[in-house]
């Protein structure tokens, strides 16, 4: 293997243009009948070395060497190296046919060689004339390691505690280093001792050094002064007496000087033991969450110091009855979302839209006053193949629809003149930069946030005179950046939550006026991503976010909702989550500390969510009932299947839209009171 | 409930419009399949054709999320029948190109590419997969034609070209791509091993002309656009066909000096286009006037024969020149159609229903 910089300029190059790098060639070159007769007789092949390690931004040739099964070495068979993985997020890619590997970014490629053959001599993957005659693993490191930054302790130095250190490593292009860590050692043991993962332990007073050291021969200093503890009593006592399964709670606990005054900064050690239970937890902040009832002993220890509490579980409520009230069938086009509310004229009514599967040009009008008896009184046709979302105005006077997959390509949305709220009519289609489909919208007064699928970007619309919507402004994440996915947006008058697929949680002012935000002019606030991405509709509710992936798999749909305390807007926190297994989450409704969620194959879920809120709360059994919104033949497009869309209580029922079936009503057998 | 039970009869009787076709008189001794994208079901229909008549044998689920559309649109088959491909326009955000197995229809791979791609083409060797990634609702900006390698079904390239590129044809030696762009007014040439813009060919009406290779931002503007959407080659290569779909007619290029040779005049809308095999006919679907015209191309002389539904998109002809195979999108939950012409008769001889929005149509074989 040889190594070279000199190609570092192509390495720009081809990084900033994302064009052109050739790698196999396209169409396989034309191979001589010898050529073919040599490939035919490889068997095998060997690269320079067993293993290639290259350095971000380095070019290394692989060098392969041709030998038939002998162990003869072949001479004249034409091969192609071909390095996998996709452009934009591959490890490597070759440069040329004669081994020179670019080392794209940190990872492990794989190399394939391939052999020509004759057209009728061998096929791989459906290609006839090649042949696969061996793979070469390449490991590309970051570029080096050039220092480390150590970040500030946490807690103060006080003899007698423990607590963990971080830093990062940087590397000499001021990235931060994709797989290098960090080894931490201490210059004086009696004072200090540090783990090599960084867990500090503080043995009595005294001045230690403190040494993070990696790859490349860097190393960092950091200097510590280990005082007196001025700890003298410690003390721990549950805020509750009693708990439930899925109970948050907090504790009092108290590190007092000799002179009875609080310290604050000091690093304490929180465990959990289950008495006659398991399933107990312990979060950052030291709250407990039992999943299962039984007595748990919570200690808070520092050095030679401890105190420990008895937490008593006690399980959650039965599970309360819901029955169902009737059910709206619809078992000739998939539905997709709906709205339930008093009309001007007196009477309730859901409107629900409808999806692909059978043609989803219409809005289907329900009339719900009888909740017992649901009648559908009407239908609007628009031109679509997808109305995805529908949405009432405050004071039912206009709804909008949403299009997608309409004829001419010119989808936007429709709005709906509600007067006669059981036949509503169309009073304008609105298309302006909004061509592509609408996938969401969210009503704010006067204003309508609607979710470009093309543009991923929230466009902001002047609904002030409903028969003739203006389009305002837009707003969208990384504006030039093609690569972000907008799914839905929900707004209260202060903040907008929007739904950014992989980029997580985006949250607006929208006349909150913390950040300078108006209904019609958003300013941004914070944002909150997580790995699995995929998130498709928020709810806020209290100092909670619910917020809801959609992961479509080989298996159905999956995905769970996601709990986010956004007291501190600024820094939204995950904090909890309710995942049904084997069920994806999809539209979410919250009141009257009940979570509702339209779980697709999962049915109808509601969820008490109470008081404060931290880990799982379905093991924790706060699912306090659920449905099967699924129904036979002649009443399902696809029957005896739940395919739960969204979810809205009204009134003291229950109204659900299934893709599957319909519309449905359900209702507790006995409402309870819900006790935080 | 009544209302809504009432609807779901009326509804169900409306489906029986999508029962079989039967062949007319004189009609095909041999069997043709194609394949057929349905954009708003997420479905790809194989049709067969023969002596039986023409039916929607099968329907085959692509896209993974069933709450979107995932939004099928193009369709190729390699040549040698083994697999074939399909875009998946939509994404979160970018789309994705879905490789199949013919015959089983069973998913082997994927690979994703760029926002919306539209159409693609195969190397003859069926190695390479050119897909142009339309981004046809996103912001006005350059947009890429992928490279696939299709064993591995990596993106091997990205070759940028102009702003909405639609259409996609190789040359029969495996060496060149071509397809246009709607928004740049441009037909566009491609090494297919270089993985470069070779050549750029303005289509503006009187400005005709070879242009810098450096022009991938240029937005046309102003009278005399093209807006071509489609691109196709005859069968030695020679000359080149663009619909403009903004000017209701269809471009001759001559390729090797990249000049007008003739203007074939269209109804509305000329979208998509192929040339028969034995270079006799040119097929052009005019998505604004429910028909396809068939041009001589000897004579220069128009055939213009009705569809079954409005918004005609795709054609492609059996390679026995004798059936041009067309889509026809319909509206809203009207099924689209798949419609059989006669070329020699200049008949439609049938048409059967497919799903929702058929568009990119692929010939996967025939059999005597």
């Amino acid at each position: 293997m040889s190594r070279s910089h000199k190609y570092l300029g192509v390495v720009g190059v081809v990084a900033g243009l994302t064009l052109s790098v050739n790698t196999a060639s396209a169409q396989l070159p034309p191979a001589s009948p010898e050529q073919e007769a040599a490939g035919a007789r490889v068997a095998s092949v060997v690269f320079a070395e067993p293993t290639i390690i290259a350095e971000r931004g380095d070019t290394v040739t692989l060098a392969p060497s041709f030998f038939d099964a002998d162990g003869n070495r072949v001479e004249g068979a034409m091969h192609l190296l071909f390095a996998r993985g996709n452009q934009l997020r591959r490890v490597g890619s070759m440069l040329d046919q004669s081994g020179r590997f670019l080392a794209n970014r940190p990872g492990t490629s794989t190399v394939i060689a391939l052999v020509r053959v004759a057209e009728d001599g061998d096929s791989y993957r459906g290609i006839d004339g090649i042949k696969q005659v061996g793979t070469i693993r390449v490991t590309v490191r970051d570029y080096p390691a050039s220092r480390i930054a150590i970040a500030e302790p946490a807690y103060a130095p006080y003899a007698g505690t423990s607590f963990k250190m971080h830093g990062t490593v940087w590397t000499d292009h001021d990235t931060e280093h994709s797989s290098a860590t960090i080894e931490w050692r201490s210059e004086n043991p009696s004072v200090a001792t540090v783990t090599p993962s960084g867990v500090l332990s503080l043995n009595q007073p005294g001045t230690v050094t403190l040494v993070a050291s990696t790859e490349n021969g860097i190393s960092e200093p950091l200097q510590l002064q280990v005082v007196a503890n001025p700890v003298r009593t410690l003390d721990i006592s549950p805020t509750m007496a009693a708990a439930r399964a899925g109970d948050v709670v907090m504790f009092d606990v108290n590190a007092l000087d000799g002179r009875g005054r609080a310290i604050d900064d000091v690093a304490l050690s929180y465990s959990v033991f289950g008495l006659d239970s398991m399933g107990g937890q312990l979060f950052e902040d030291g709250s407990f969450v039992a999943e299962n009832p039984g007595a748990y002993r919570v200690v808070v220890n520092m050095g030679d110091l401890a105190s420990s509490a008895i937490v008593e579980v006690a399980l959650r409520p039965n599970p309360w009855e819901i029955n169902l009230v009737d059910h709206g069938a619809v078992a000739h086009v998939a539905t997709s979302d709906l709205w339930v509310f008093e009309g001007n004229d007196g009477r309730d009514y859901a409107y629900t839209g409808t999806h692909a599967k059978g043609g989803g040009e219409r809005l289907f009008v329900w009339d719900v006053t009888d909740p017992a008896n649901l009648v559908m009184v009407d239908s609007v046709v628009v031109n679509a193949r997808v109305v995805n979302d529908v949405k009432v105005s405050d004071d039912a006077s206009w709804a909008i629809i949403t299009r997608e997959g309409a004829s001419d390509r010119k989808n936007g949305i429709v709005v709906l003149d509600l007067a006669d709220p059981a036949h509503p009519t169309i009073i304008a289609e609105f298309t302006d930069s909004l061509t592509s489909g609408i996938h969401n919208v969210w009503i704010n007064g006067d204003v309508v946030y609607a979710v470009n699928d093309g543009t991923s970007a929230m466009h902001i619309l002047d609904l002030s005179d409903p028969a003739n919507p203006r389009h305002v402004r837009r707003w969208e994440l990384r504006p030039g950046d093609t690569n972000k996915s907008l799914h839905d947006v929900w707004a209260d008058g202060q903040y907008a939550y929007l739904s950014y697929w992989d980029d997580g949680l985006v949250i607006l002012d929208v006349g909150a006026g913390t950040h300078g935000g108006t209904p019609a002019d958003p300013q941004f606030v914070s944002s909150i991503a997580y790995g699995m991405g995929n998130t498709h509709a928020a709810w806020r509710a209290g100092k909670y976010v619910f917020l809801g992936d959609e992961i479509g798999t080989p298996d159905g749909m999956r995905g769970y909702v996601h709990v986010i305390d956004v007291e501190d807007i600024d820094n939204p926190t995950e904090v909890a989550k309710y995942e049904v297994p084997e069920a994806g989450a999809h539209n979410i409704w919250v009141e009257d500390g009940l979570l509702y969620i339209a779980y697709y194959q999962g049915g109808l879920r509601i969820v008490d969510i109470t008081g404060e809120l931290r880990g799982d709360l379905y093991r924790q059994g706060r699912e306090l009932a659920f449905y099967r919104t699924s129904a036979g033949e002649g009443e399902a497009i696809t029957p005896h299947q739940p395919m739960a869309w969204g979810p809205q209580p009204y009134k003291g029922n229950i109204f659900v839209s299934d893709m599957n079936s319909g519309l449905w009503v359900i209702k507790f057998a006995q409402p309870q009171v819900l006790t935080p | 409930m009544t209302f809504g039970r009432r609807l779901l009869m009326i509804l169900g009787g409306a489906s029986l419009l999508a029962s079989p076709s039967v062949a007319q008189d004189n009609g095909p001794t041999a069997r043709y399949w194609v394949y057929v994208a349905n954009e708003s079901s997420d479905l790809v229909s194989r049709v067969r054709f023969g002596p039986d008549g023409l039916t929607e044998e099968k329907t085959i689920p692509v896209g993974a999320r069933p709450a979107d559309l995932d939004g099928a649109h193009g369709i190729a088959v390699a040549a040698n029948g083994k697999f074939w491909y399909v875009s998946i326009a939509h994404g979160a955000p970018y789309g994705s190109i879905w490789k199949m197995e013919s015959g089983t229809d069973v998913f082997v791979d994927s690979v994703t590419v760029g926002l919306f791609p539209a159409t693609m083409s195969l190397t003859p060797d069926a190695s390479s997969l050119f897909v142009v990634n339309f981004n046809l609702h996103g912001n006005i900006m350059p947009s890429w034609v992928s490279s696939v390698f299709t064993p591995f079904m990596n993106e091997t390239a990205q070759i940028e070209t102009c702003i909405m590129p639609h259409g996609s044809r190789i040359t029969r030696d495996g060496m060149t791509h071509y397809s246009t762009c709607m928004m740049s007014d441009q037909l566009v040439e491609i090494s297919t091993t270089g993985h470069r813009v070779t050549r750029r060919f303005r289509l503006t009406d009187g400005h005709e002309a070879l242009m810098d290779l450096a022009e991938t931002a240029n937005r046309a503007m102003g009278a005399g656009r093209c807006k071509p959407t489609w691109v196709v080659l005859d069968p030695e290569d020679e000359h080149l066909y663009v619909p403009c779909n903004g000017r209701k007619e269809v471009l001759e290029i001559d390729r090797s000096t990249m000049t007008v040779r003739r203007r074939f005049a269209t109804g509305a809308g000329p979208y998509n286009a192929d040339v028969s095999a034995d270079g006799r006919y040119l097929v052009v679907t005019l998505k604004g006037a429910q028909a396809v015209a068939v041009f001589d191309l000897e004579t220069g002389k128009e055939t213009r024969i009705e569809t079954s539904q409005p918004v005609t998109h795709g054609v492609v002809i059996s390679p026995d020149s004798r059936y041009a195979f067309v889509s026809n999108e319909a509206v809203g939950a009207t099924r689209g159609t798949v419609d059989v012409f006669d070329l020699a008769s200049k008949t439609r001889v049938a048409s059967v229903a497919v799903q929702y929005q058929p568009g990119g149509i692929g010939f996967w074989k025939m059999e005597q």
